[in-house]
């Protein structure tokens, strides 16, 4: 706590410092500093860095641009998302039906946070430009040397580098994913579903009831409470099971290839890496198939008596073995065709790291005289848990977010029969990803799909923390250098 | 040399896990050369075998099935894919790890928490952003998603460049080279199996990808899909019963260069996460 604590301290810290040199370099500077206030390109131009100036003056004559073309229409309506409906509207000059000149919500809420972004960065720029005019101001003051526009941009190969590796890949980011969630995030407090769809109907901020519908169990029709207690709940088990049973699985399956007495090797390595190189879409899909209501291991279990078996003892009701069509079944089916796709990538990894086992310690516990197992409890599994250990929380947040399995397994096929989840549009085999998929794709309910969503979010993050704080505690990294 | 029943025992027991693990495959392959063009649920083996679904495949594409077309499609997108990504994805590699700057640990930090947001979350919105810059529907599009954000996972190949020494480098600083020239003519070439693996990696995204392709080419338009979403398509429940047996012909066909890359990239894969670990 401690440390976390030193680490906010610092970084209010850092930004405190960061308006502080702004208010010093204001009061400081010369005319020149204080017209760059206003003139963005001031400061360059009086210490003779002609072409920076004219850059910097472009990108100040941009963002004004923007902010009176774009940020004027837009910005204004933010609070309230719009109030002019569309409609049909009689011209009497034309003497025709015209379309009025009405609000899009959602591009009202784009075009918001794009100016948003744009504004933040802009006065990041702002003071830092001014922040420099003044540091040129005192090298100039104090005769150094000030860089030509040449000199400039060679410092972007050498010191500056990074700002050049950097500029696109962070570009790509926060228009391809920071400004999405954003938006996102705030059409969480809308109402933004299918009977309020720009352009012909409007949305506006509702606040928290989204969330409130999410967790209340309230409303006759709409189950939104009781589907997301049940699908969270199948989204942890599954994780769980998920994760541990491929994790360990792979471990196994390694151990058992790479034992010095197993003969081809590669023979064995292979043949398990032949159903991870076929692509997911494709191995599920057969799969899937493959145990089909009318499919071809139902054909065998009903050739063999199987089916007749397992009707009387009572856990089928059917004519066939609902592997992936009824409740119990696809949850444990999904569970085991996970493990048939998710072994042999674990084992792969599984292999690498006992690869580099410390062969001295297991050397001289053997010369102790302990046995096989006890070099297994005591060596080979700490150090593959040590080794592993982030990769196990990655894997785990990423089941949780495991999209393809679950979507390609039981979409089209399984339809649940519990009106109350068919209510919310979820299902028993759902994910809290693939409902989330479903409800945008399907049924247009952008507002609940957003507030799960921050909800995985929120329960990926509480995870990764606190795995992650464990595992810096029992830090061990010494042990094995 | 004694044969011991412990060994005995492990090798029936690969042998019978190898066969659970190899069966779906052999199914899917023996399927493809079906006469049969639906599923087959009275045996194994088709009763008739026949290339005819490789025929009809690759020299008879219809409304429906248009295979070679999307091949092509997937393959273009995974070229572009596979420069944009790979560039991306070493230039932050090599900015987080080789330089040090104020706001690194920062960015780092920035970067885990995005990647704790569903993908498909972002991509909701940014169907959306696409849409109004009339992006949809076109493999622009696509490639824009699949590479705009690929910077985030630059982990592994940073995992990698830490091992690089740093007395290489600074040997290269004191004759006088520019970081550029470090990033380019030192370390580039120390790189090779990372450049392979991000390569590979990223070009296999669009053929393996099977949601983001869902979401942004959603017209209904046969001719421009991509792999993943023309053989979907196939299993609708109107069509499984006359493309049942093409849709193993087109995994067959799409499985072999995928195998053979994946199987390249998989060395790679192992050091990269092990390598990363143990390095701290």
């Amino acid at each position: 706590m401690e440390k976390s604590k030193g680490k906010a301290a610092l970084f209010f810290g850092a930004v405190g410092g960061f308006f502080v040199s702004f208010a010093e370099a204001v009061a400081k500077g010369d005319l020149f500093v204080k017209l760059s206030l206003i003139w963005m390109g001031a400061g360059y131009f009086r210490r003779k860095q002609y072409i920076k100036s004219l850059l910097i003056t472009i990108f100040e004559a941009f963002v004004i641009l923007f902010s009176v073309t774009v940020g004027i229409a837009y910005v204004p309506k933010f609070s309230t998302l719009g109030t002019v409906q569309r409609a049909s509207v009689f011209n009497p000059v034309t003497m025709k039906n015209e379309i009025n000149d009405f609000d899009n919500s959602f591009m009202i809420l784009l075009f918001s946070v794009i100016t948003f972004v744009i504004w933040f960065v802009f006065i990041l720029v702002y003071i830092s430009n001014v922040k420099n005019a003044y540091k040129l101001q005192k090298m100039a003051e104090n005769g150094e040397h000030i860089n030509t526009f040449l000199e400039d941009v060679n410092s972007y190969k050498n010191e500056k580098f990074y700002v050049t590796l950097l500029t696109l890949p962070v570009l790509g980011v926060v228009v391809f994913t920071i400004i999405p969630l954003l938006i996102l995030i705030l059409v969480a407090f809308t109402n933004y579903d299918q009977q309020h769809m720009p352009p012909t109907q409007l949305f506006t901020w509702t606040g928290f009831t989204n969330f409130v519908s999410l967790f209340s169990s309230g409303g006759l029709t709409i189950t939104f409470g009781y589907s997301f207690v049940r699908i969270l709940a199948w989204t942890l088990i599954w994780a769980v099971f998920a994760t541990f049973t491929t994790y360990i699985g792979g471990i196994l399956m390694s151990l058992l290839i790479n034992n010095k007495r197993t003969k081809i090797k590669k023979v064995w390595r292979t043949i398990f890496m032949v159903t991870i190189a076929v692509p997911q879409f494709v191995s599920l899909l057969l799969v899937r198939n493959f145990f089909a209501d009318g499919g071809i291991v139902n054909a065998f279990c009903s050739a063999v008596g199987l089916t007749d078996f397992l009707r009387d003892i009572g856990l089928i009701s059917t004519s066939y073995i609902p592997f992936l069509s009824s409740p119990g079944w696809a949850h444990v089916m999904i569970i085991i065709i996970n493990i048939w796709v998710g072994v042999p990538y674990q084992m792969l990894i599984a292999t690498g790291v006992l690869m580099n086992l410390p062969e001295d310690q297991v050397e001289s516990a053997r010369i102790d005289g302990a046995s096989k197992f006890q070099i297994f409890r005591h060596i080979t599994m700490p150090y593959v848990l040590f080794v592993t250990g982030p990769a196990l929380v990655t894997d785990f947040v990423k089941n949780i977010n495991n999209f393809n399995v679950i979507y390609l397994l039981t979409q089209d096929v399984y339809t649940t029969t519990n009106q109350a989840l068919a209510n919310s549009q979820a299902k028993e085999t759902d994910l809290l990803v693939t409902w989330l998929f479903r409800l945008t794709q399907e049924y247009y309910n952008y507002k609940m799909a957003a507030v799960i969503g921050i909800i995985v979010f929120v329960l990926c993050s509480a995870f990764t923390l606190i795995a992650f704080n464990r595992m810096i505690k029992g830090n061990r990294e010494e042990e094995y250098q | 040399m004694k044969i011991k029943v412990s060994d005995v025992l492990r090798h029936v027991l690969l042998a019978f896990l190898s066969v659970i693990w190899i069966v779906p495959i052999v199914w899917l392959l023996v399927t493809s050369f079906s006469a049969y063009t639906g599923m087959n649920t009275s045996s194994f083996f088709p009763e008739e075998w026949s290339i005819i679904n490789y025929k009809n495949l690759l020299f008879g594409a219809d409304s429906v099935a248009q295979f070679p077309r999307w091949f092509w499609n997937t393959f273009v997108i995974a070229c572009f894919n596979c420069v944009i990504s790979t560039a991306f994805v070493l230039m932050v590699a090599y900015a987080t790890s080789c330089m040090r700057f104020k706001g690194r640990k920062a960015l780092m930090n920035v970067a885990v928490i995005i990647n704790l947001f569903p993908g498909v979350l972002a991509m909701i919105a940014v169907y959306f952003i696409l849409r109004s810059l009339n992006l949809t529907n076109s493999h622009i599009g696509l490639i824009l998603v699949y590479s705009a954000s690929s910077g985030l996972g630059y982990l592994v190949a940073k995992g990698f460049l830490d091992t690089v020494p740093v007395a290489l480098r600074e040997a290269a600083y004191l004759d006088g080279a520019s970081e550029a020239k470090v990033f380019f003519k030192v370390v580039m070439p120390m790189s090779k199996p990372i450049i392979v693996y991000t390569v590979i990696s990223s070009f296999l995204v669009p053929w393996m990808d099977f949601v983001y392709a869902k979401m942004m080419l959603n017209s209904g338009i046969a001719s421009e899909w991509t792999v993943a979403i023309g053989l979907y398509n196939m299993l609708e429940r109107s069509l499984i019963n006359t493309y049942f047996t093409q849709f193993c012909a087109g995994g067959v066909l799409v499985s072999i260069p995928i195998s053979i890359l994946f199987i390249i990239m998989q060395k790679f894969y192992v050091e990269g996460v092990t390598g990363g670990a143990v390095k701290g």
